[in-house]
């Protein structure tokens, strides 16, 4: 068994120990041959790796990362400088990392929510059907209903203030963003059911300005002010 | 210090909630401090009848789990301000909370409040045994149907076997003609069967459907319903109030629109 590659997990990253001799191109073939031996034991973590014992060129690096995505599932979300080592830095910065690129990725969700269930999402999220009253959708992003939307919203759960929730048919019964709420408003006894004006269905967007919770068509000029 | 009833029946569809939230929000209008408990964990239905559903933020599973402080948790009512609903969570069922957190959370509530309303999920089972851990009185709902007797009979032997043995029954939807053609049983026919005090008996009455549809409890409004329960709020407090006589009072045009109707 050469010891030319030698790996340390820590909970949220990779430490690869390399031989410092050896010929890079030979290295290669050991790093390879490591990986595709644990990719079992791997899995499809989301880790961040760090480099020790040889001195490589940022070229190397990638090619490296490369390397390992080729041989495992294992996702590498960035690559560690050898000072900051300490446990925190590599989550913190790895966490950054995919908050980023999470604010402007999402996930797709076929179907409805009935009451009492929730839908929690580390990303954004397009649910291709309806949110009945009762029912939770959290997501750390903006939530995008293709259906109507009648029960519960949570969007930017971990405090991001421009994220937003988009609904063919918004008729909720709550709407959170970041850390406001926002309810809807109170049934007003009704006479006569002939009387009743059936709202329009119509796209409307909820987002969040100087800590209140807006529900607007979504027109140009809404659409202009959306960041993402 | 405060009271704890429990509202239960055993058979569902018999008008637990509804009676809840007309008994609670009458005890309000009296004057007292209630709240409200849903304890029908995964199903709730008091804060939609109470039309108070847009403002859950935190519910009975968060208080008991300790995410929350109790008074976060409580949501003022609409138009009483001494009234108050402590909802049920939707997305948990009955077993996350335990008998002894319920007696706890109830005993921490007769600190501050005059009657504490439980009201029970149908069934015998973990929801039933929560509701009833902490109550110090139980308001048995049944409708004048075998079935429903049946179960409210079984319901009254259990409270009894948990030490709960100040009982009062109230006789919900009963229609008047009905009974009186031998159709249905009377309110004094399900008192017989079941032995034990009636406190109330609430007519079937359609004011109900569109008060519930609508989130306001119709107590205290002019109905035959609305009069009933306020009745029920006073029976409640010690008050002697004699029973409603629920016959249909009809003026001479209704009676001759139904004879039209029937022809």
């Amino acid at each position: 068994m050469k010891n030319s590659v030698v790996m340390k997990g820590t909970r949220s990253g990779i430490i690869l120990v390399l031989d410092k001799d050896l010929d890079y191109d030979e290295l290669k073939l050991d790093i390879a041959e490591k990986f595709r031996s644990s990719a079992e034991f791997l899995g499809h973590a989301q880790k961040a790796v760090m480099f020790k014992g040889r001195v490589l060129t940022e070229e190397q690096k990638l090619e490296i990362v490369d390397l390992i995505h080729a041989n495992c599932d294992l996702n590498v979300v960035c690559i560690m400088e050898e000072n900051e080592i300490v446990e925190g830095s590599f989550r913190r910065s790895m966490e950054k990392t995919i908050a980023e690129r999470d604010a402007n990725t999402g996930q797709f969700f076929k179907g409805s929510l009935r009451s009492g269930q929730v839908l929690d999402v580390e990303t954004s999220i397009i649910i291709i059907g309806d949110v009945k009253p009762g029912a939770n959708v959290i997501s750390k992003g903006n939530v995008i209903i293709l259906g109507s939307l009648k029960g519960n919203v949570y969007a930017g759960a971990d405090g991001n203030e421009n994220a937003f929730v988009v609904a063919l048919d918004m008729q909720p019964v709550q709407i959170r963003i970041a850390n406001s709420i926002a309810r809807s408003p109170d049934k007003q006894p009704v006479k006569k059911r002939s009387k009743q004006v059936q709202p329009v269905k119509e796209t409307k967007i909820a987002f969040l300005d100087k800590g209140n919770i807006y529900i607007e068509p979504l027109d140009k000029d809404v659409m202009n002010d959306i960041r993402l | 210090m405060g009271e704890v009833i429990v509202i239960t029946s055993g058979k569902g569809g018999v008008g637990k909630t509804t009676t809840t939230a007309n008994v609670g929000t009458g005890l309000a209008m009296l004057g007292k401090k209630v709240v409200l408990i849903d304890t029908d964990i995964g199903l709730r239905n008091l804060d939609v009848v109470m039309g108070l559903e847009n403002r859950i933020v935190y519910n009975l599973v968060d208080v008991v789990e300790n995410t929350c402080r109790i008074k976060q948790a409580l949501i003022k009512d609409k138009r009483y301000e001494n009234l108050y609903l402590l909802p049920s969570a939707q997305t948990k069922d009955k077993t996350a909370v335990s008998p002894e957190q319920m007696k706890k959370l109830a005993d921490e509530l007769k600190e501050e409040f005059d009657y504490i309303l439980m009201d029970c999920p149908a069934g015998i089972e973990q929801g039933f045994k929560n509701a009833i851990a902490g109550a110090d009185r139980a308001l048995i709902v049944t409708t004048p149907e075998v079935s429903a007797v049946r179960d409210a009979d079984r319901i009254i032997g259990l409270l009894e076997a948990n030490e709960i043995r100040d009982n009062h029954l109230i006789v919900n939807r009963l229609r008047t003609d009905m009974v009186k053609e031998g159709n249905m049983l009377s309110s004094d026919d399900v008192v017989e069967i079941l032995a034990v005090d009636l406190i109330g008996v609430v007519p079937d009455d359609e004011q109900i459907v569109i008060a519930t549809n609508t989130g306001e409890p119709l107590v205290g409004s002019d109905s035959k319903a609305g009069k009933a329960y306020m009745n029920i709020c006073k029976r409640v407090l010690g008050e002697e109030v004699p029973f409603l006589d629920l016959e249909e009072t009809k003026g001479f045009f209704e009676k001759f629109k139904a004879i039209f109707k029937r022809s």
